[in-house]
């Protein structure tokens, strides 16, 4: 899968007597079984509840009556989901392609140790610090026309007259701020994980092609690329995956407008559940939503096996 | 050239917080701490047991995550066993599903276990949001430690236990912190699982107090105490940062995220 | 005794043990601990009801208040998991939908049986009823009325001590304000707030003798004469350059903030703010009730509505702080002394509110305002996602004829799901 310099186990264990495999096939399990008591209890036992919900018109207190097929049936006629998909999947776009290029530029940038490279790299993580939560308050405010910095360094550089709100101010002043909010917040995560793959790419291959003669973009296209092919779809997946699920920002920056341009799926999900009261359509939403991430994930898996 | 925009995005980056921490001892009248008083001395306000609560929660957390996966990291790194790749695909499932969804339905579970409104409930909660990300850490630091290390442990009559607790672990270190500290910063920001899962007042974490100086009455964010809060929460997670950044910087290099 | 067994599964032996007759005083203050949710706006009266009543029973209440905008997330998970609190308090608009669901105990018989029953806001009342059974009682009281700025008005050579009694005369004073230049401006408004404008902009069309909806809050009316006229107002207030131009993306959070900067001259907002207003002010402020096109006067009677959880296990206890809280000790000496409007109709000259006679004003206009009912309002109205949002402001700020007509089809069929 990589080229890599440290020793790279394989994934059976040592070989030994088929007694003594049988004891640790046993300790393995035990190990997990934290893990698979976690998973099953908290996750697979509420998710299977969340499935059982979309089939049932769910009242809150009261019991559940069967109606499947109609909340997924419904969901076609629902305009508000529809618009939801269509934002969720251009910001999917937006961010990832933006966000990709900011952090593969930026672990380009400090890849080769040198002076105050350490202090750059930890300017650019420290973003992660700030839960996602705060960091939406934070830029609530930083954007705000009250106490904000923006609007008034905006306009003393003579680039803003008068008012502007840019979090509904106009759909794309609006994704504008969410988009900034994510990438200031997550660039330096992906940086770092992207700084892993480049430099697990050994000197010496870079260095037999350029006496080659290959230039500074062949060596980009034709090495780094290839070998780091992994690192990005890690990465590339955890921003797709992310940004189908966006939730935080449009609910604390946006409020999904102005005028729904900026509402995401899972705030449909929110408001189908909690404001309409209706849990077996929101199962419903959810447990389509999880068919189309699994979906996305197992193609990307296989399409990365093949190349691989 | 390249040292330039690393410098000119460095401020970019620094920006947001610095202006934060700025906005946060800024009053009418200059500077001053009168926004920290109020964060705690209003009505909804921070108190000593918001903190206690958040601290509780996240050492909880740190220490529930640690341990389900180092044992799991060590697992899919080491061992092979019936229902391994499928475990570990759900494990990884769990980053597939929005809050939303499954809190209500993870709500009536703890009431059936009898953790409902329980700081241990949502910790168990916490816990598992952060198995994808730190199980697939562990097992890559796992599986990065060169056999040898492991297999002479083994033939010195180590229990694979003995080989763990002396050998691997030690050898996994920077992945440990790396998974501990990102379980402490998911966890002491948290919002909405706290917001759902717990019901008494004097349960509350820090991070809900500071959103209900949000929307105090109809109208009226108090930004200025909004962002001493922000800057408030911020402040032990920039610390433990800088305090443990070679050690997770090198989990982070030590080939973990390789994909 | 218990009418159905599915009631006595779900309320427990709380239901079984009513009685017909209020409670006696013995067994209702059996020194029970009792939860109380509320919303963050609410968090202060409901403290102060909790804390005056604490002190002189054996029941203890405890309050717990839940950021605003997540409180409806908050009950719905709570009910979802059958583990609804003793009492909660809501959004007076949302308590036909929470009766709706059964998420309050039915009081019908307790209520009736009250001395004060009928001199309660009857519009709250009302709100907490479905299908002729009453669910919940007035908590608190919000009113929209119509504050100026009384230093404004004089510059501008109006007389401070006559507010407009038409809509068209405020439309006019506020451009006389709006002359004095610079950054100040004639009005304000929340155009971004689905909230915000049902609570000031109906009781216009309400004074004018509309209405935006059926009785049974089942239909939507905004396309008739009354709204579309009222919109056109202040839809031209707004292109004329008299309503500040962040009126058109206030979402709610610094609608009192523009209001405290003293830059506004007259504007509809909460009665409450009168007071938060004037505690930071260097001006005067005046009230006056908000009126029709050409006269009239109504109000929004918001504000919240509380009620007994439908999984309590203490519904007697429960009752004994819901009665006592109408009761006159609770609405003159921690309402009325709060500065809050009594819910009780009889009260609204008490000895608190004589001494401003803006307040006597303000408690005054229960009696003419009206609070709407409908199963769906958070859903339809409040909600930024909700249609009513895409209508006003299409009605405001883009073709107003056709998003009033599509906006009655789809209030309509949202108020119907």
């Amino acid at each position: 899968m990589t080229v890599l310099v440290t020793a790279r186990p394989a994934e059976a264990p040592p070989a030994v007597r088929p007694r003594r495999r049988r004891a640790r096939r046993w300790a393995g399990a035990l190990y997990a079984a934290p893990t698979a008591f976690m998973v099953g209890m908290f996750f697979l036992v509420p998710l299977g509840l969340v499935a059982w919900m979309s089939l049932h018109h769910w009242p809150l207190l009261g019991a559940p009556e069967l109606n499947a097929p109609e909340n997924y049936a419904g969901m076609a006629d629902d305009e508000l989901l529809s618009t939801a998909v269509w934002f969720t999947l251009k910001y999917t776009v937006i961010v990832t392609i933006l966000l990709f290029a900011l952090s593969f530029g930026l672990a380009l940038l400090v890849q080769h140790p040198g002076r105050g490279i350490g202090l750059l790299r930890t300017a650019y993580f420290i973003p992660a610090a700030v839960g996602f939560a705060s960091a939406s308050l934070l830029f609530l405010g930083m954007l705000s026309d009250e106490i904000g910095p923006v609007n008034r360094i905006l306009e003393s550089l003579g680039l803003l007259h008068g008012y502007v709100s840019w979090t509904s101010g106009s759909s794309t002043s609006a994704l504008s701020s969410a988009v900034g909010l994510v990438l200031w917040r997550f660039a330096g995560f992906n940086m770092l994980i992207l700084l892993t793959g480049l430099q697990a790419i050994p000197v010496e291959v870079y260095e037999a092609a350029r006496l080659d003669g290959a230039s500074r973009w062949q060596l980009f296209r034709r090495i780094t690329v290839p070998l780091m092919r992994p690192t990005i779809a890690l990465v590339l997946t955890l921003m797709v995956t992310g940004s189908l699920l966006a939730f935080d920002q449009f609910w604390i920056l946006t409020r999904g407008g102005p005028d729904n341009s900026t509402t995401s799926l899972v705030m449909v999900i929110y408001r189908k559940a909690f404001i309409e009261l209706d849990l077996g359509s929101a199962a419903a939403i959810s447990v389509v939503l999880l068919g189309v991430l699994v979906v996305f994930n197992v193609v990307q898996l296989a399409v990365l096996r093949r190349r691989g | 050239m390249r040292r330039l925009t690393g410098a000119a995005l460095a401020i970019l980056f620094l920006f947001p917080l610095a202006w934060s921490a700025f906005a946060s001892v800024r009053t009418p009248k200059g500077f001053g701490l009168e926004n920290y008083a109020r964060l705690f001395t209003s009505d909804n306000g921070i108190r000593f047991e918001h903190v206690f609560n958040s601290v509780s929660v996240s050492l909880l957390t740190v220490g529930g995550t640690l341990l389900v996966s180092t044992l799991g990291g060590y697992a899919f790194g080491r061992f092979s066993f019936p229902g391994k790749d499928a475990l570990f695909l759900l494990t990884l499932a769990i980053l597939m599903v929005p809050y939303a969804t499954i809190l209500i339905a993870l709500y009536v579970l703890l009431g059936w276990i009898g953790l409902q409104d329980s700081l241990i409930g949502l910790s168990l909660v916490l816990i598992m949001f952060q198995l994808p990300f730190s199980i697939f850490m562990m097992r890559n630091s796992f599986e990065a430690v060169p056999k040898e290390l492991e297999e002479s442990a083994l033939i010195d009559g180590c229990t694979s236990f003995g080989a763990l607790v002396r050998v691997m672990l030690p050898a996994v270190r920077p992945g440990l912190i790396t998974v501990g500290l990102f379980a402490f910063l998911t966890s002491w920001s948290e919002f909405f699982a706290p917001l759902i899962l717990l019901n008494s007042t004097d349960k509350f974490t820090m991070m809900l107090a500071v959103v209900n100086m949000r929307t105090a009455s109809f109208g009226a964010i108090d930004y200025a105490a909004l962002e001493a809060g922000v800057t408030f929460m911020a402040v032990p997670c920039l610390v433990l940062f800088l305090i443990l950044q070679r050690s997770y910087v090198r989990g982070f290099m030590s080939g973990a995220l390789r994909g | 005794m218990c009418s159905t067994v599915a009631a006595a599964l779900l309320l427990g032996a709380a239901a079984c043990g009513d009685d017909k007759a209020p409670a006696t005083p013995a067994n209702a203050d059996s020194g029970a601990t009792l939860t109380l949710w509320t919303r963050a706006a609410t968090e202060s009266v409901s403290k102060a009801y909790a804390a005056a009543y604490n002190a002189t029973h054996k029941n203890q209440v405890q309050v717990t208040a839940y950021p605003n905008e997540e409180y409806p997330a908050k009950l719905a998970s709570a009910a979802g998991a059958k583990a609804l609190p003793d009492l909660f308090a809501s959004d007076v608009v949302f308590a036909p939908q929470y009766a709706s669901q059964g998420l309050w105990l039915d009081i019908t018989d307790k209520f009736n049986a009250l001395p004060v029953k009928d001199k309660v806001a009857p519009a709250h009342v009302r709100n907490g009823q479905w299908n002729k059974k009453n669910y919940a009682v007035p908590h608190t009281i919000d009113m929209s009325v119509m504050l100026y700025n009384k230093d404004l008005f004089t510059k501008a050579g109006l007389d401070p001590e006559k507010p407009p009694t038409t809509l068209q005369q405020f439309a006019d004073d506020a451009r006389a304000v709006n002359k004095l230049g610079g950054d100040i401006h004639g009005t304000y408004f929340g155009g971004n707030c689905g909230g915000c404008n049902v609570f000031t902009l109906w009781p216009s069309v309400w004074a004018g003798g509309g209405d935006v909806m059926n009785a049974e809050g089942t239909e939507s009316t905004i396309n008739g004469k009354e709204m579309s006229d009222v919109f056109a107002l202040y839809r031209k207030l707004y292109s004329d350059g008299v309503a500040a131009p962040a009126s058109k993306d206030e979402a709610g959070p610094t609608w009192l903030g523009a209001l405290q900067s003293g830059k506004i001259g007259i504007a509809p907002a909460p009665s409450a703010w009168l007071g938060l207003i004037e505690e930071k002010a260097t001006f005067k402020l005046g009230v006056a009730p908000i009126s029709g096109m050409n006269g009239g006067e109504s109000t929004f009677v918001g504000g919240d509505s509380i009620g007994i959880g439908a999984t309590t296990k203490h519904a007697t206890e429960a009752w004994d702080f819901v009665a006592w809280t109408l009761g006159d000790e609770a609405q003159v000496e921690v309402v009325a002394k709060g500065k809050g409007v009594p819910v009780r109709t009889d009260l609204a000259s008490n000895k608190y509110s004589s001494a401003d006679p803006r307040v006597v004003t303000i408690n005054n206009l229960m009696g003419k305002g009206k609070t709407p009912y409908a199963k769906n309002f958070n859903a339809t109205y409040n909600d930024p996602q909700s249609p009513w949002v895409t209508a006003f402001r299409g009605a405001l700020f883009g073709d107003a004829k056709k998003s009033l007509d599509d906006g009655a089809t789809a209030l309509t069929a949202s108020l119907k799901k």
